[in-house]
């Protein structure tokens, strides 16, 4: 929903992040190194790979390759390892470029997502349950790199993570051409439905792992009639997307639960979504939130996840290529949540196999309305996922 | 709960997890990540001098103050995006593969 206009502006949170002149350049620096990783040497791999390690193991009798065979070759190769190792380290310096002005900006975070709590001037409310246990799927590892992660609390009504994983998050997407703004897979998303189902007006629709809402936030515009909830396990980053969302004017609901087992009724939800998700839960878990999503939506509701593309729907080289966070970005899960089906799961879970769905669809800050209305009717393919597409998964209900 | 007060939090620097290794010689890894942090800092460097110019040219003098409070305009950002852009090419600059 979207909130009336307030007299007095509500202060943005992220206005108290004021890194100095060099770290603002650190930071700079660092969106490129990073591009230089996931743009430019991963452009100059494939090329290796295609023009010379393919051939060699067509001669040696391995092709067609599985995604294993190929990274196993690759791994002896100095442009993989370089790759690799710029890769890496890019993702930690995002975080590290930007932890001491977070670290300086805390005392008066802290202060103003508490007052915000408390006043929800844009209507929105934030709910945490301090004895919710944590699934060792989140405390583990510090998946993608991130040090403590979503959910470590290091003072009273801490949001220190929620600022480290936002601006970590926009010095990782600053200079990738198809990661235009924060938010962007909601907007594609929200953009999408209201493309193929014009008629749906969701009075209710849920964010699962919404983190601080960046995915969120677009279906409150896209949907204003509708009522707004985000739920992650982990209570900084939510502390701080309700602060965001506020000062947005957003009234969004954010509240911490395990979406394995939710408080709402049933079928109180006519639209679930959720983006970069699933591959982050182990898989049991993963069975468990389908049939909650079972549970929870509206007869006539829809639900439609962003992840990546699964092993069946791309080619052995694109495994190898996505694959590789699983060991080298902390995200354990990875592999063998690619490896399922997803209408599978779907269908797991208790929905219609033929009112189920996978596809790519266009990424909208970059695609173009004019274009999205082609895709639409068919004429024009999608961009692959993270290309200028996103993979979206999920179920109509019947 | 945690009770550290807020102004005396250091997050954490370093990365729950197994840090993977890429090279047979785990002394190139960590080679890597000097290179990586010492390209920045060169970087971070020329960007302060490209500020002390730019105010030079545009005022005749140069404070710190000045230097932290400078904010670059658009056409600024793009020039210097150009320049990181093309720093890192001639950085890494791969051989041909053997």
């Amino acid at each position: 929903m979207v909130a009336q206009a307030s007299e007095i502006p509500v202060p943005n949170i992220e206005e108290l992040f004021r890194p100095t002149h060099d770290e603002r350049a650190r930071q700079g620096m660092v969106s490129f190194i990073r591009k230089l990783a996931i743009i430019d040497m991963r452009r100059a791999l494939k090329e290796d790979y295609e023009s010379r390690i393919e051939p060699r193991l067509d001669r040696e009798g391995r092709k067609p390759a599985d995604w294993q065979t190929i990274e196993k070759a690759m791994q002896q190769e100095h442009i993989f390892r370089f790759y690799s190792a710029v890769r890496y380290n890019a993702q930690e310096m995002c975080y590290l470029s930007v932890q001491p002005a977070v670290e300086r900006a805390l005392p008066a975070m802290v202060g103003l997502a508490r007052d915000l709590a408390v006043r929800n001037p844009a209507g929105g409310s934030l709910r945490l349950n301090p004895d919710l246990e944590l699934p060792k799927y989140i405390t583990a590892l510090d998946v993608h790199l991130t040090p403590g992660w979503v959910h470590s609390e290091h003072t009273a009504d801490d949001v220190a993570q929620g600022a480290v994983v936002s601006f970590g998050g926009k010095v990782f997407t600053g200079q990738h051409p198809y990661r235009k703004r924060p938010g962007v897979v909601g907007e594609s998303i929200a953009y999408w439905i209201g493309k193929k189902y014009p008629n749906f007006a969701p009075r209710r629709i849920l964010d699962l792992g919404t983190t601080s809402g960046k995915n969120l936030l677009p279906y409150c515009t896209a949907f204003p009639q509708a009522e707004v909830h985000g739920i992650d396990v982990a209570a900084p980053v939510l502390r701080y997307g309700h602060a965001l969302a506020e000062h947005e004017g957003l009234a969004a609901h954010f509240s911490q639960q395990n979406a394995e087992q939710t408080d709402f009724p049933d079928g109180h939800f006519d639209l679930i979504v959720s983006s970069f998700f699933f591959h982050e839960v182990a898989l049991k878990a993963t069975r468990k939130i389908l049939a909650e999503c079972k549970r929870l939506l509206a007869p006539g509701g829809l639900m439609v996840h962003m992840e990546l593309p699964d092993e069946a729907s791309v080619s052995p080289y694109e495994n190898f290529f996505w694959n590789w966070d699983t060991h080298n970005n902390n995200e354990p899960w990875y592999t063998a949540f690619r490896a399922e089906d997803p209408l599978a799961l779907c269908a797991a879970a208790g929905f219609d196999a033929a009112r189920s769905f996978k596809l790519h669809i266009p990424d909208i800050a970059t695609f173009g309305e004019e274009r999205h209305a082609r895709f639409m009717r068919g004429e024009l393919p999608s961009p692959a996922h993270g290309a200028g597409g996103w993979f979206v998964f999920g179920a109509e209900r019947g | 709960m945690n009770d550290t007060p807020a102004d005396q939090v250091r997050l954490p620097r370093e990365t729950k997890g197994k840090r993977p290794r890429f090279f047979d010689d785990p002394a190139i890894d960590q080679m890597m990540t000097f290179m990586l942090e010492l390209t920045t800092e060169v970087a971070v460097l020329r960007e302060r001098m490209d500020t002390v110019e730019r105010l030079l040219e545009e005022r005749g003098s140069v404070t710190r103050a000045a230097i932290e409070a400078y904010q670059p305009s658009a056409a600024v950002e793009a020039e210097r995006n150009a320049w990181r852009e093309a720093y890192l090419k001639r950085i890494y600059r791969m051989h041909p593969p053997v």
